[in-house]
């Protein structure tokens, strides 16, 4: 990918916004070329292949600020729409906390953004993952009689980044991944599980077999699976459950949220919400982290935050903008227009899933959930869920169609034990943990 | 803005190599945006979508390209990408295309094509957070946003169609956050449509703020929700997120044709209490999921997916209707020209039945009254669906009672839809600010019903016992 050009496209967005009466600007460009293979048994379902351009482009003018989001880079296009971002800026309040930030450009070398393999691995080869992905799930268990498909994506990009006071700066990064969904047939009951990899590096992602397994396991372990009676008991999450759990943490600490009142966390800086177990981390320079980044999203170099050390927060996580406002400074967290995660995890423990499992007289140990939360000022949770009922320090039986609830404050502060399966498949993430205790809602 | 001509030589090229069709969908998307916060207009946001996505069809699969490039070498180079899905099929290459253009009818509000004056949007973010401020002394943040889109679409096929919609989109929608020193509630309401800021005349930034507050308000004072099977009363309007998650996505013809979903092979079976009728309608006046053409060219349409609980037919788009050897029901649509069309709802209803709402309240004896629903999520396999309660109370000998905060319902829809046991005759469509996610890609979506009654569901609250 050309860093040159996308530089040289966000260079001209900043001219057209001083042209058009911005004081101040900051342009953003990136361009992707992606690709996304998908198999159902012997069939390439799906084959998409395309470069896409966008830019993202911020005005400032007397204190007042505008967005600009575009795919027509063409020069009449950009013009035009520049022009009207420009004459936004008029109806927005004077706010005596908008504008740039000081920065300076940092180096990206160490963070291994790039697999340059990616850029000339040939279509067949990718195309023939995602057809064995299909075999091999269908290899692993004879009941297996279906799927919503297996995937292979890679992307591979460059994102440059020109504010008018002289920052300039790009990189370029890939992605690739791979996923399955097997479909298994209980009876009447069909039964199916999501499962994927996603690195920076091919040679990071989990191998295709394991892929296929995990998959099919999770379907197939499910078989026979009922409906729990209401209890309170030990919650374990398994580490992609628990990474959802995380996602609702960052909006928490996410600074845009705690300034409008929207979070159960705002005014709790300094307090212990957690148990002593709680340790999360923002690190924007975790090496081939998927939310690794040389810069944010406003050209401020990433770093390492401590969110909560032994269960007391720390800080909130912000962008520029909220940093002003709440009197504080930025943590590199601008997604150039919002505040995002670098790659927040918990840190994990010593044990494996499994003694954490042995060592759970009565629980529940949830594999996957639906829904998603909506009330982030109160700060309740609860989710639909599946998984096992776990007796003796073993797995029983499998449950389905119940719910998890409580409080994101007594959840947190309720986390007894915390496994060591993190891994850095996504910008959130997070080890496999054991709420002491939750309420399970079933018959 | 894009050449009839290139058009037809696109889809050609895109069949160079065979294929039983191809279509080319051109896009240009504006919208504007602003977001009040802390009683100021705190951004202003501009949008432009500008691109083209082609796609060439052979069997059962499907090849994609698209270009945000519209120069006609880039696009003639995303067209030869698209054919390569065909390049190992027999078939033969096609020549050339004659395009002839198709009209349909519009279900638009007409007002939406003039540009409104940008005062007006900030006119309407104010009143509605003074508004939400006087409501009551509790409120402490007002969150507002408003956005106006014309999203303009060429769609030519490789059987000759060639149509253009031109689709409006406004929405308002108020955030409003309460406290008593103790708990904090959050309320939202939404509204809009395909039509023009003129709505908010008579659906007005007052009465959305009111409402947003009221929610709030009610939502600070609410305890904890009940957990364990239990009656529940779905309210009307906003009820209509539980026929979107339970019925409507295991409908869609792509799961059914792969036979993925719990409703595969079971048109003409019962699948739900003979009270339940359910429709989807892509022609409702002004409605946010209404489309005049859907983004592969096919007419909009109304369809009856269950009458009396008899499952009658799935939601298609031309892939998977060609597959199972039925017709398109206009139900393909995609978030942009970046993405391949799917199957999907446009606006999803049940009818009014005969019971009174009052009548439904007084025979439940313990159970949970979900007024209004924050958003839902369907596993098509097996058919488990969840939904949020946005506003709900607890419903004790017949009478509606306490506020409950944030449950969520956990179902499995066919064993939830044979559940009902009254429907009431208060039909209505819900506000519209709906929006449906499946594959990674959100489309603006409606849903409405009347209030029903279902024997029993899982509430999954905190209060055991």
């Amino acid at each position: 990918m050309d860093e040159s050009l996308a530089m040289k496209l966000a260079e001209q967005a900043l001219e057209l916004a001083r042209s058009a009466g911005a004081q101040s600007a900051e342009a953003s460009v990136s361009i992707a070329r992606r690709f996304h293979a998908e198999a159902r048994e012997d069939v390439v379902a799906r084959l998409e292949g395309s470069t896409g351009r966008s830019l993202l482009l911020r005005v400032f003018r007397d204190g007042r600020k505008s967005a600009l989001s575009t795919t027509d880079l063409s020069a009449e296009g950009l013009r035009e729409a520049v022009n009207r971002a420009v004459a936004n800026a008029d109806l927005v309040a004077p706010d005596e906390y908008a504008g740039l930030p000081t920065t300076t450009a940092t180096d990206g070398a160490e963070l291994r953004l790039t697999d340059p393999f990616l850029a000339r691995r040939d279509g067949g080869e990718k195309v023939d993952e995602a057809l064995e992905l299909e075999r091999l799930i269908r290899a692993a268990d004879a009941r297996v009689t279906n799927s919503s498909g297996s995937h292979y994506t890679d992307a591979v990009a460059v994102t440059a980044i020109a504010n008018s006071t002289g920052f300039a700066a790009a990189y370029g990064w890939t992605r690739v991944g791979r996923s399955t969904g097997p479909v298994a047939l209980d009876g009447e009951v069909k039964r199916t599980a999501q499962y994927g990899t996603a690195a920076r590096h091919l040679a990071d992602l989990e191998a295709p077999a394991l892929v296929a397994s995990t998959a099919v396991r999770r379907a197939v372990d499910l078989f026979g699976a009922r409906k729990p009676p209401t209890m309170r008991v030990p919650v374990i999450f398994d580490r992609d459950v628990a990474a959802a759990l995380l996602d609702d943490l960052f909006a928490a600490v996410s600074a845009a949220n705690v300034a409008v009142a929207n979070s159960w966390l705002s005014g709790q800086i300094g307090n212990r919400i957690g148990s002593d177990l709680v340790t999360v981390v923002d690190d924007g320079r975790v090496p081939g982290g998927l939310g690794s980044a040389p810069f944010d999203g406003e050209g401020v170099p990433t770093r390492r935050t401590p969110v909560f050390e032994g269960g007391v927060l720390q800080t909130f996580l912000y962008d520029t903008y909220y940093a002003r406002k709440l009197g504080a400074a930025t943590t590199g967290n601008s997604t150039g227009g919002g505040i995002g995660p670098s790659n927040f995890y918990l840190e994990p423990g010593s044990q494996t899933l499994s003694e954490l499992i042995a060592a759970t007289p009565v629980g529940v140990l949830v594999m996957d959930t639906i829904g998603f939360a909506t009330e982030h000022a109160s700060g309740t949770y609860s989710r639909g869920a599946r998984g096992f009922f776990i007796e003796g320090g073993e797995l029983a039986y499998p449950i389905d169609e119940f719910t998890i609830a409580g409080r994101y404050t007594e959840m947190l502060a309720g986390v007894d034990a915390v496994a060591n399966d993190l891994r850095f498949d996504g910008p959130v993430v997070s080890p496999s943990f054991r709420v002491a205790e939750m309420t399970v809602s079933g018959n | 803005m894009f050449d009839e001509a290139l058009l037809g030589q696109l889809v050609a090229r895109a069949l160079r190599y065979g294929g039983e069709f191809a279509d080319v969908f051109c896009e240009r998307r504006r919208t504007v945006a602003y977001r009040l916060q802390d009683g100021r207009i705190h951004d202003a946001s501009y949008g432009v979508t500008l691109g083209v996505g082609i796609r060439v069809v052979a069997g059962e699969s499907a090849g994609y390209a698209c270009s945000d490039d519209l120069e006609p070498q880039a696009l003639m180079e995303a067209a030869d990408a698209a054919s390569l899905i065909a390049r190992s099929l027999p078939g033969d290459a096609v020549r050339g295309v004659d395009l002839s253009p198709q009209r349909a009818p519009s279900f638009y509000n007409s007002a939406a094509e003039e540009a409104a004056d940008a005062g007006r949007y900030v006119s309407l973010l104010e009143t509605a957070d003074r508004a939400a401020r006087a409501y009551d002394p509790r409120v402490v943040a007002v969150n507002a946003h408003v956005s106006d889109e014309i999203q303009e679409v060429w769609i030519a096929t490789s059987d000759g169609r060639l149509v253009r919609d031109r689709r409006p989109l406004v929405t308002l929608g108020v955030q409003v956050v309460a406290t008593d020193q103790k708990e904090r509630g959050s309320g939202y309401v939404g509204d809009g449509g395909r039509t023009s800021i003129a709505f908010f005349d008579r659906e007005t930034p007052e009465s959305l703020a009111h409402e947003a507050a009221r929610i709030a308000t009610v939502n600070v004072s609410a305890v904890p929700a009940p957990a364990g099977e239990m009656e529940m009363i779905v309210g009307a309007g906003g009820g209509g997120v539980l026929l979107h998650e339970a019925v409507g996505h295991g409908l869609e013809s792509d799961f059914n044709r792969r036979g993925t979903s719990l409703y595969s092979g079971r048109v003409g079976e019962r699948v739900a209490s003979e009270l339940v009728t359910i429709y989807d309608d892509g022609n409702l006046q002004e409605e946010r999921g209404t489309v005049n053409v859907d983004d592969e060219g096919v007419p909009g349409q109304h369809k009856v997916l269950v009458q009396n609980g008899v499952l009658l037919g799935y939601m298609q788009d031309r892939l998977n209707a060609r597959l199972m050897g039925v017709e398109s029901t206009g139900s393909g649509r995609r978030q942009s020209f970046r993405f391949v069309p799917q199957p999907r709802m446009c606006n999803t209803y049940m009818p009014g039945g005969e019971s009174s709402v009052e009548e439904i309240v007084a025979t439940t004896q313990r159970g949970i009254y979900a007024k209004s629903f924050a958003g839902g999520q369907v596993e098509i396999a097996k058919g488990d669906f969840v939904f949020m309660v946005g506003e709900g109370y607890l419903v004790e000998n017949g009478k509606i009672t306490t506020p409950v905060r944030n449950a969520t319902i956990i179902g499995n829809g066919p064993d939830a839809m044979m559940k009902v046991v009254a429907v009431g005759n208060d039909a209505r469509l819900a506000r519209r600010h709906y929006t449906c996610g499946k594959g990674g890609q959100y489309v603006p979506v409606g849903v409405g019903m009347p209030t029903v009654k279902i024997a029993s569901i899982t509430v999954g609250g905190t209060q055991h016992g």
